[in-house]
């Protein structure tokens, strides 16, 4: 430890004062400590999660021009209640529903990579929506269309948690899915979900879109 | 045999290169610390696999009670956002026209605001603990209804403000309801805002299990 001399100044001796040689050694250890406690502080102060961001895009409202012919076998139908299930059908047979979850592997993303895989192979390929009215004149060559992509229709039950939107969303973003939409839940689906599963008779025809 | 003799060191050992370490080390944490500016509206946030950052963003909150507010991080901007606001519809509301400079400055001060506009006069003229008070217990939310949308004047004055370089995103509690946030999506959409970025914090470690329902509404499907 560093020490001061604390020696009274030569009163005894005549002869010149005789200063003592100091080390000029000073003990950094608790320099050191008070640095490392500081680090520590900053360390831990400092905001390591800093927010991130996902995209969204949502659909312009009047924009005729761009519909599409979507095919029924196409879509994939998402439902998300308020318990946090997922329930989900294909195309517009409601009676088709089922329960999943957001397990990892085994729940919705199974079924939407299943569909990403299916509907190219097996769906014929659409065609353009031609106005009729506007030319009359359709020419088969210009407006058949390429293999189709799949179609996954996101409904977020009234009162669900905000939470599963964005899981849902980032199972688009996981499995690759490029067209997605969100929309408000058909009132058939919402019956449906509430029964368990089970779709009424007269509703099994038809749903909406 | 001779004996070996082992030299007797000296326990102390110098600290001078550790010290210099640690003093590096110490500046590069003060200088790059960010200090968590103090949230007024606490919200938590989902997380998500995404790794996007949020650069240039007004970011609208929303909480667990659907309130909304808006916040921008350049003061700048937030002035001229106000500034844009007054140009673009004054007649819309009165209540913006006459703030006095120094109203303007209060109001490009605070980051966060959730104070319907015909309030503003009011609460521009407050001091520090009263605005503290206010935002803590009694803000009320920007309005967003199909009538009285301030939410999308305030989000356009800041797309104007800044020509349009700035992202919407929509921060919003995870144990909410989704209704809140497709309310404002839907509000901006009629304002011709389409592109939106949700703000969430990265997922840590894999997939994190879907939590049980919290919500106190969450009890039966509607």
């Amino acid at each position: 430890m560093a020490q001061m001399e604390t020696s009274g100044g030569g009163g005894k001796h005549d002869g010149g004062v005789r200063s003592k040689k100091m080390s000029t050694r000073v003990d950094l250890t608790p320099m050191v400590d008070l640095a490392f406690l500081l680090i520590s502080f900053f360390m831990l102060t400092t905001t390591l999660n800093k927010p991130k961001a996902m995209q969204l895009n949502m659909p312009k409202k009047t924009d005729e021009i761009d519909k599409m012919d979507v095919g029924e076998c196409q879509v994939l139908n998402v439902l998300i209640d308020t318990l946090d299930a997922v329930w989900y059908y294909e195309g517009l047979q409601v009676a088709g529903l089922q329960k999943t979850s957001f397990s990892g592997d085994d729940g919705i993303r199974k079924e939407v990579m299943k569909k990403l895989k299916k509907v190219p192979a097996e769906c014929p390929p659409g065609k353009k929506w031609v106005d009729a009215n506007k030319d009359g004149v359709k020419d088969p060559a210009e407006i058949s269309m390429g293999p189709r992509d799949a179609i996954i229709l996101i409904k977020m039950l009234h009162g669900a948690r905000y939470k599963n939107m964005i899981d849902i969303l980032d199972e688009m973003d996981f499995t690759g899915c490029k067209i997605y939409a969100i929309q408000d839940p058909d009132p058939i689906e919402v019956e449906a979900i509430s029964n368990g599963g089970t779709v009424k008779e007269f509703a099994k025809e038809v749903v909406h879109q | 045999m001779p004996k070996v003799k082992v030299p007797r060191k000296s326990t102390i050992v110098d600290m001078t290169a550790m010290c210099d370490v640690a003093f590096l080390l110490l500046t590069f944490f003060i200088l790059t610390a960010k200090f968590k500016p103090q949230a007024v509206v606490a919200v938590d946030v989902p997380s998500a696999r995404s790794t996007k950052a949020v650069d240039n963003a007004i970011i609208i909150t929303v909480n667990t009670e659907g309130k909304a507010f808006i916040s921008l991080k350049e003061k700048q901007v937030r002035y001229a956002m106000l500034d844009k606001l007054t140009e673009m519809s004054a007649g819309h509301y009165p209540g913006v026209v006459d703030l006095t400079p120094a109203q303007k400055e209060f109001f490009s001060l605070t980051e966060t605001w959730g104070t319907p506009i015909e309030d503003l006069k009011r609460v521009t003229t407050m001091t520090g603990t009263q605005l503290k008070e206010y935002q803590e217990k009694q803000m009320p939310g920007i309005p967003f209804d199909s009538i009285n949308n301030q939410l999308g004047d305030w989000v356009s004055a800041a797309r104007y403000a800044t020509g349009g370089d700035i992202q919407i995103g929509i921060k919003g509690d995870k144990n909410s309801n989704v209704e809140y946030v497709k309310n404002i999506i839907k509000r901006l959409t009629d304002r011709d805002i389409h592109r939106f970025i949700l703000i969430t914090s990265l997922a840590t470690g894999g997939d994190a299990p879907a939590e049980t329902a919290a919500t106190p509404d969450a009890d039966k499907p509607k």
